[in-house]
C-alpha cells in the first residue's frame, strides 16, 4: 500500500452525516411501507428487501465507515469479501433448488 | 548503534494498520453472521410457508423502533468522529453519550420483545414452541440465535465505546490520535449494517 | 558487515525468566512458544496415532475397544489439525520470520499477537480437558458430523469449543500477517520484491480470515443445538445434516490450503538456496498461491458426494476441484525448474524440500481420484481417503515443516545440528512414512473403510506392514528430534549465513537481536532469489 498516512484525513461534515442518516430513515420507511402494503408478493418483497437494504448497507459503508474518502483498496476488498460470500450463498443453494 | 530504529518498526503509531486490522476484523464479523444467514436461507427455502406465518409473530413496530434507533446511533458517531477531528472535545463527548443511551434503549427494547415472545411460550423446551411445525421452529430459534447474537455485539460495541469517552476525557484519545475512536466506530457502524439485514429478514418477509 | 557487535544481546538474552517470555510482545519469543507447544502436541497426536496402528496390527480387538478407538482416531484427528498443522507453519516460522524477511522488527500489531498465542493456549487447554472431564474425548472423529454429534454423550461441547477458540487465534494471527505485509515492508520493497513465503503467508492469512469464522459460527450452531435441543442440523426434528456438512467445509476445504500453502513457502525458499539458481518463475509462484486460496473456496463439496448433494451440485464440485490443481502443478514445474541444471548442494532441508515434492505429489494425485465422482463413490471413507490426506498433510507439510526447522536452525539458534544424523533421521522418515500410509491406499482401493478398529481377516498383512511402518517413522522422529535439541545446546555456532542464502534474514545476526536488525538491511538488487547463475 502506498504510504498516505501523512495525508491530510477527509472531515465529512456534519452535513454530510445528517443526509446520510436522512437517506437511512427514508430507505427505512420504504421497506415496512412496501412490506405492510404488499402482503400478497412474496418473494418480490424478499429481492426489494435485500436491495433496499444492500442500498442502507453501502450508505452505511460509504459515508458512516468513511469508505468513500479512504485508500480504494478498503472498496475492493470489501467488494471481494461481498462476493466470495455470496458465492458461499449461491452455490450451497444451487444444492437445495436442484435437488 | 543501540538506538537504531528501523523506520517501518512495528511498535509505532500507525493508524492506518489499525484500520486496516479493524476492517479485516469486520470482515471476519460478517462472515460469522454470513453462516447463519446461509442457515437461514436455506431453511426459508425448504419450509418458506412455516417462516411466513412464524414472521406474522414479530411485531413489526418494534423492530422498526430499533432500526431508527441503531441508524441514528450511527451517525451520532459518525458525528462524534467529526467533533473531535475539528477539535471540540466536550461536542464529541456528548454525541457518544447519546450513542450509549440509544444502545442502552435498544437493548430494553429488545428485551422486551423477548420477554413478550417467552410469556407465550415460544422458546425451546416451552409448551406452545414444542407445538410448532418444525419449519417455525427453526425460524425462531434462528431468531433467537441471531438477534442474540447481534446484542451481544451491541454490548460490545458499547463498551468500547465507554472506553473511548475515558480516552478523551484523559487526553489520550485526540484529533491527531483518533485511531480508537475511529475503530469503535467502525464496529459500530458493522453492528448497525448487520441489524440492517437482520430487520426486513425477521420482521419483513411478508 | 562488523563482527564487532557481538557483544550486543541476542533475543535469547534481552530478558529472562519464564514470564518474560509468556508475556513477551517479541514476534520471535511468540513463534518459539509456538514452537515448544506444536511440537508438543504434535508428539501427544503421534502417539495416539501409533496406538491406534498398534490396533490394527491384527484383526479384532487387540489393545482397546471399538468407543475407546473411536475416541482416540477423534482427539487424534483433533489435536492434529487444529493443534498440529494448521497453527504450525504460520505461528512458528511466520511469526518468527516474516518481520525479518520483510525487513522490519516486529508484526504490525504486536499486542495482538500475544493475544492470539493466549488465545492458543486457552484453546488447547479445553482440547485436553475433555480427556479428564465428562465422560471423555468425543468419538464422532473430528468433522463433529451431525446429527450423532448432537446425540453422543462423550464431551462434544468441550471438543467444539476448543475448534471454536483456536479458530479466533488462527483468525488473529492471519489478521495481523496480512496488515504486516501491507504496511511494514522495507523501504524499497514492493510486493513483488517480497520473499516467496511471505507470499504464501499472505494468502494463507486471507484464508485464515475469511474461512474461519464460518466454522466458528457453525460449531457455535453445534453447541446450542446440544443445549437447548432444536433441530438446527438434526432431521429427527427437522433439521438438515446435509447443511451441517456445507458450512463445515466451506471452512474445512479452505483448511487444507492454510497447512499446504505456508508449506509450499517453505519449499520455495529452500530450493532457490540449496540449488543456487535464482526461482524459476517468481511471479506464476506468487499468483499461484493467490489462485490456489481463492479456487480452494468453491471446492468444499468434494467432500460431500455421497452424502446426498443434488447431482447438478456434484458435477460443479467436481469440476472446481480438479481446477485447484492447475495452480498447484504450476508450483511443482517451477520448483523442479529451479533445480534444473543447478548446482543442488544436499543438505538436510533440501532432502526434505524434495521429499516434500514426491509426497506432496502423491497427495495430490490421489486427491484427484477422490475427486472424479465415480471413483469417490467406490473410494469415499475408505483407507484410500486416510493415506491420501496423510501424504498430503504429514507427507506434504509435515516434511516441509521438518524442512523449515533444518533450514533456519542455524538463524534461531546461532548453532548447527549434526548433519550427518539429520540425514540419517531423515532416511529413517522417508522409509517409514512411506511404508506406513503406502499400505492405506492399496488398503482403501481393496476395500477396507476407515474408522473402525476392526478389519477383515484379508487385509492383515498390509495393515502389519503399515503398523511396522508407524515403527520405524517414530524412531525417525525421535532421532530427528534428539539431534536438534542437542544442536541447540552444544552445536558449533554458525554464523550469520550457513548456507549462503541471499534473503534478508540471513543478514541479520544469529540469533537475532531483539531489533532483528542492528543497521537498515540492504536489499538485494533484482529480487529476493538473485543468485549468480
Ligand atoms: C505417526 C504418525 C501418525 C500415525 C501413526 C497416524 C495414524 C492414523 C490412523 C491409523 C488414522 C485412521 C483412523 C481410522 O480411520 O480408523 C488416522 C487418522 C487421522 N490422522 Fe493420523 N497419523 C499420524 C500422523 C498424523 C498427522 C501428522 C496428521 C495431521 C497433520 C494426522 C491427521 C489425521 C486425521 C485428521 C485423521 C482423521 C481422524 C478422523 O477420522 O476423524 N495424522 N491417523
Ligand atoms: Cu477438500
Amino acid at each position: 500500500m502506498e504510504d498516505h498516512s501523512k495525508e491530510k484525513q477527509h472531515i465529512v461534515s456534519y452535513k454530510e452525516n445528517f443526509g446520510t442518516w436522512l437517506g437511512l430513515m427514508l430507505l427505512t420507511a420504504l421497506t415496512v411501507a412496501v412490506s405492510v402494503a404488499n402482503a400478497s408478493l412474496i418473494t418480490l418483497t424478499v429481492v426489494t428487501a435485500l436491495v433496499i437494504a444492500t442500498t442502507k448497507a453501502i450508505l452505511v459503508a460509504y459515508y458512516f465507515m468513511h469508505l468513500k474518502f479512504d485508500h480504494k483498496l478498503y472498496r475492493i476488498m470489501l467488494l471481494i469479501i461481498t462476493l466470495l460470500f455470496s458465492s458461499f450463498m449461491l452455490l450451497t443453494i444451487v444444492d437445495y433448488l436442484s435437488r | 548503534m543501540a538506538h537504531f530504529v528501523l523506520p517501518n518498526s512495528g511498535h509505532n503509531y500507525d493508524p492506518e494498520s489499525s484500520k486496516l486490522g479493524m476492517w479485516l476484523f469486520l470482515f471476519t464479523e460478517i462472515l460469522l453472521f454470513g453462516g447463519l444467514f446461509i442457515v437461514y436461507f436455506v431453511y426459508r427455502t425448504i419450509n418458506s410457508d412455516a417462516f411466513l406465518r412464524a414472521s406474522y409473530e414479530l411485531n413489526i413496530t418494534m423492530g422498526t423502533i430499533n432500526t431508527i434507533i441503531l441508524i441514528t446511533s450511527s451517525m451520532t458517531v459518525a458525528m462524534a468522529i467529526t467533533a473531535l477531528q475539528k477539535g471540540k472535545e466536550k461536542f464529541a463527548i456528548n454525541l457518544l453519550w447519546i450513542t450509549l443511551l440509544f444502545a442502552i434503549a435498544f437493548l430494553i427494547n429488545k428485551y422486551f420483545e423477548w420477554s413478550i415472545k417467552i410469556e407465550h411460550g415460544i422458546f425451546p423446551g416451552m409448551e406452545h414452541y414444542n407445538g410448532l411445525e418444525t419449519g417455525q421452529k427453526l425460524y425462531f430459534f434462528l431468531y433467537y440465535f441471531m438477534t442474540g447474537l447481534h446484542a451481544l455485539h451491541i454490548i460490545v460495541g458499547a463498551i468500547f465505546i465507554g472506553f473511548v469517552i475515558k480516552g478523551i476525557q484523559e487526553g489520550n484519545v485526540t484529533a491527531d490520535r483518533i485511531s480508537l475512536l475511529e475503530n469503535s466506530g467502525l464496529y459500530w457502524h458493522l453492528v448497525d449494517l448487520i441489524w440492517i439485514y437482520l430487520f426486513p429478514l425477521f420482521y419483513l418477509i411478508n | 558487515m562488523s563482527e564487532s557487535l557481538s557483544t550486543d544481546l541476542n533475543f535469547f538474552q534481552v530478558k529472562k525468566g519464564i514470564i518474560s517470555w509468556l508475556f513477551s510482545l517479541d514476534h520471535k519469543r511468540i513463534g518459539l512458544m509456538y514452537l515448544y507447544a506444536i511440537i508438543s502436541f504434535f508428539l501427544v497426536g503421534v502417539t495416539l496415532g501409533l496406538l491406534m496402528r498398534l490396533e490394527l496390527i491384527a484383526p479384532g480387538e487387540t489393545i482397546m475397544k471399538a468407543k475407546t478407538y473411536n475416541q482416540t482416531f477423534t482427539l487424534h484427528g483433533v489435536i492434529m489439525i487444529f493443534l498440529f498443522i494448521i497453527p504450525s507453519i504460520p505461528a512458528i516460522f511466520g511469526n518468527f520470520f516474516l518481520p525479518i524477511m520483510l525487513g522490519t522488527d516486529d508484526v504490525a500489531l504486536p499486542k495482538l499477537n500475544l493475544l492470539s498465542w493466549w488465545l492458543y493456549v486457552i484453546g488447547a487447554l479445553f482440547a485436553l480437558s475433555t480427556l479428564v472431564f465428562g465422560d471423555g474425548p468425543a468419538d464422532t472423529g473430528w468433522t463433529f458430523y451431525a446429527p450423532y454429534s448432537v446425540q453422543t454423550n462423550t464431551n462434544v461441547t468441550m471438543s467444539v469449543m476448543a475448534a471454536f477458540i483456536l479458530g479466533f487465534s488462527s483468525i488473529l494471527t492471519g489478521l495481523n500477517f496480512i496488515v504486516t505485509i501491507h504496511r511494514l515492508r522495507a523501504p524499497g520493497m514492493g510486493w513483488f520484491q517480497m520473499p516467496l513465503f511471505a507470499w504464501s503467508l499472505y494468502a494463507t492469512s486471507w484464508i485464515q480470515l475469511l474461512a474461519t469464522p464460518i466454522i466458528g459460527i457453525t460449531l457455535l450452531m453445534i453447541v446450542a443445538e446440544r443445549a437447548f435441543g432444536v433441530g438446527l442440523f438434526d432431521p429427527a426434528i427437522g433439521g438438515d445434516p446435509i447443511l451441517y456438512q456445507h458450512l463445515f467445509w466451506i471452512y474445512s476445504h479452505p483448511a487444507v490450503y492454510i497447512m499446504a500453502l505456508p508449506a509450499m513457502g517453505i519449499i520455495s525458499e529452500i530450493i532457490p538456496t540449496f540449488a543456487k539458481r535464482s526461482i524459476f518463475g517468481y511471479k506464476a509462484i506468487a499468483y499461484s498461491s493467490m489462485a490456489i486460496a481463492f479456487v480452494g473456496y468453491f471446492v468444499w463439496g468434494h467432500h460431500m458426494f455421497t452424502s446426498g448433494m443434488s447431482g447438478s451440485a456434484r458435477i460443479i464440485f467436481s469440476v472446481l476441484t480438479f481446477m485447484v490443481a492447475i495452480p498447484t502443478a504450476i508450483k511443482v514445474f517451477n520448483w523442479v525448474a529451479t533445480m534444473y541444471k543447478g548446482s543442488i548442494d544436499l543438505q538436510p532441508p533440501m532432502l526434505y524440500a524434495m521429499a516434500f515434492i514426491f509426497q506432496f505429489m502423491i497427495g495430490g494425485l490421489t486427491g484427484l481420484v477422490l475427486a472424479a465422482l465415480a471413483a469417490d463413490i467406490h473410494l469415499h471413507d475408505t483407507y484410500f481417503v486416510v493415506g491420501h490426506f496423510h501424504y498430503v498433510m504429514f507427507g506434504g507439510t509435515g516434511f516441509a515443516m521438518f524442512g523449515g526447522m533444518h533450514y533456519w536452525f542455524p538463524k534461531i539458534w546461532g548453532r548447527m545440528y549434526n548433519i550427518k544424523i539429520a540425514k540419517f533421521a531423515f532416511a529413517l522418515l522417508v522409509l517409514g512414512f512411506n511404508m506406513l500410509y503406502f499400505p492405506m491406499l492399496i488398503l482403501g482401493l481393496m476395500g477396507m473403510p476407515r474408522r473402525y478398529y476392526d478389519y477383515l481377516p484379508q487385509f492383515t498383512d498390509l495393515n502389519v506392514l503399515s503398523t511396522v511402518g508407524s515403527w520405524i517413522l517414530a524412531i525417525g522422529l525421535i532421532t530427528m528430534l534428539v539431534n536438534l535439541i542437542n544442536g541447540m545446546r552444544k552445536g558449533a555456532p554458525a554464523g550469520r549465513n550457513p548456507w549462503g542464502s541471499i534473503s534478508l534474514e540471513w543478514q541479520t545476526k544469529s540469533p537475532p537481536p531483539l531489533e532483528n536488525f542492528d543497521k537498515q538491511p540492504e536489499l538485494n538488487e533484482g529480487g529476493p532469489y538473485n543468485y549468480k547463475n
